[in-house]
């Protein structure tokens, strides 16, 4: 098939002499690109058509039904189909820590955006206020205190927040998943060190702008 | 002025979020997982603090999976002819097969761009000077401005 051979990698001894990179960002596009595109239809399947399947003789096709007509608008997957599609799930070979750096860039300018410049004259109720509502994904977080001491010290970027924990990546390019409950996290903002206490913050990442937040109870760590 | 100023975390925080999937997406061109869940975070907390969108945001956004729609990528970008002379563009996203369909017509008008729309500054109305929508991608760098005043060709007569 054509498509094998369009997949097949250059070997190695001719890599350097035609000075092709292995594993460059073009590539990468192309790669995904030929994926996504070289589908082939199912019907079409040389296996599926040779397998026996019974024959229906109907002497006409139905009609369609044209008085049903279909919204335009989308529904939503529900939960079934989102577990079947795998919506959220991460694959094992996308994990890697250099890949994050960008958005933990572009998270450090949002921040700075966020409380107007971030100079050392803002008051740390202010900054606390605004981070209560911004979005964490992409800080480098570090597990300062815990109940369980195996979590503490774990520090990476924050790749995904639910409602129960956070998803980081470490340099040594684990996917670590942390509970929020009965541990505190610390974040860095240009020398401002910022705690949160992962207590009080079980809620979805959608949410946590939406909800306001009740002073109730201590935390006792 | 209060209420102005309370939207405006949540609208920088979306625009992040928009940011982030295109910046995750053109990393690495098969992470669209990570993509798909900053884009439905982001209409989560539009939905649940009832901010209006601004279209070109909402069309690069898939409708059933929440998906970032980049021609190429994660979408197929084709022009389709239903009738004689109406030509649409069909985005089509690669993962769930949901397809958009949008018209592509130079006098058409959304909206938004409509005079009447910005209530903000009173604008004097002229006809005849749409600016014609291509639902075309900006780059990751370009950062999409979350505001509903697009910028309207002010040099028309």
């Amino acid at each position: 098939m054509e498509d094998s051979l369009i997949r097949v990698g250059i070997p190695r001894d001719l890599v350097k002499v035609l000075g092709v990179e292995g594993d460059s960002k073009a590539g990468a596009f192309t790669r995904a690109f030929l994926n996504s595109h070289m589908r082939q239809d199912s019907r079409l399947d040389p296996r599926t058509l040779l397998t026996h399947k019974a024959v229906i003789l109907d002497f006409c096709r139905p009609k369609k039904d044209k008085s049903k007509r279909k919204s335009k608008r989308a529904k939503g997957l529900n939960a079934r189909q989102k577990r079947a599609m795998k919506v959220f799930h991460l694959k094992p070979e996308h994990q890697r820590y250099e890949l994050f750096l960008p958005l933990h860039e572009l998270w450090r300018q949002y921040v700075i955006d966020l409380c107007n410049g971030l100079t050392p004259t803002c008051s740390p109720q202010f900054v606390q206020q605004k981070l209560l509502k911004a979005d964490f994904h992409g800080a480098i977080l570090t597990v300062v205190r815990s109940k369980c001491p195996s979590y503490v010290g774990a520090t990476g970027i924050l790749v995904q927040e639910f409602k129960h924990i956070f998803k980081i990546i470490t340099k040594e390019d684990k996917l670590k998943v942390i509970p929020k409950r009965n541990s505190v996290f610390a974040v860095e903002i240009n020398g401002f060190v910022s705690h949160i206490y992962g207590s009080k913050f079980e809620h979805r990442a959608s949410e946590r702008s939406a909800k306001k937040f009740k002073a109730r109870g201590t935390i006792d760590l | 002025m209060s209420a102005q100023m309370k939207d405006k975390d949540a609208y920088q925080r979306l625009n992040f979020l928009y940011q982030a999937a295109h910046c995750v997406l053109s990393q690495n061109p098969e992470n669209v997982e990570l993509a798909r869940f900053y884009c439905s975070t982001q209409k989560t907390i539009a939905r649940r603090l009832v901010l209006r969108q601004d279209p070109s945001v909402k069309r690069t956004l898939c409708r059933k999976c929440c998906s970032l729609l980049v021609p190429g990528v994660t979408a197929s970008c084709r022009q389709r002819r239903r009738s004689r002379n109406a030509r649409f563009t069909v985005v089509r996203c690669l993962s769930c097969e949901h397809s958009k369909t949008l018209l592509n017509h130079p006098d058409h008008q959304l909206w938004t761009e409509r005079p009447e729309a910005q209530q903000e500054r009173p604008k004097q109305p002229d006809p005849g000077s749409s600016v014609k929508k291509t639902p075309r991608e900006k780059k990751c760098d370009a950062s999409a401005s979350r505001k509903a005043t697009p910028d309207q060709s002010a040099g028309a007569t």
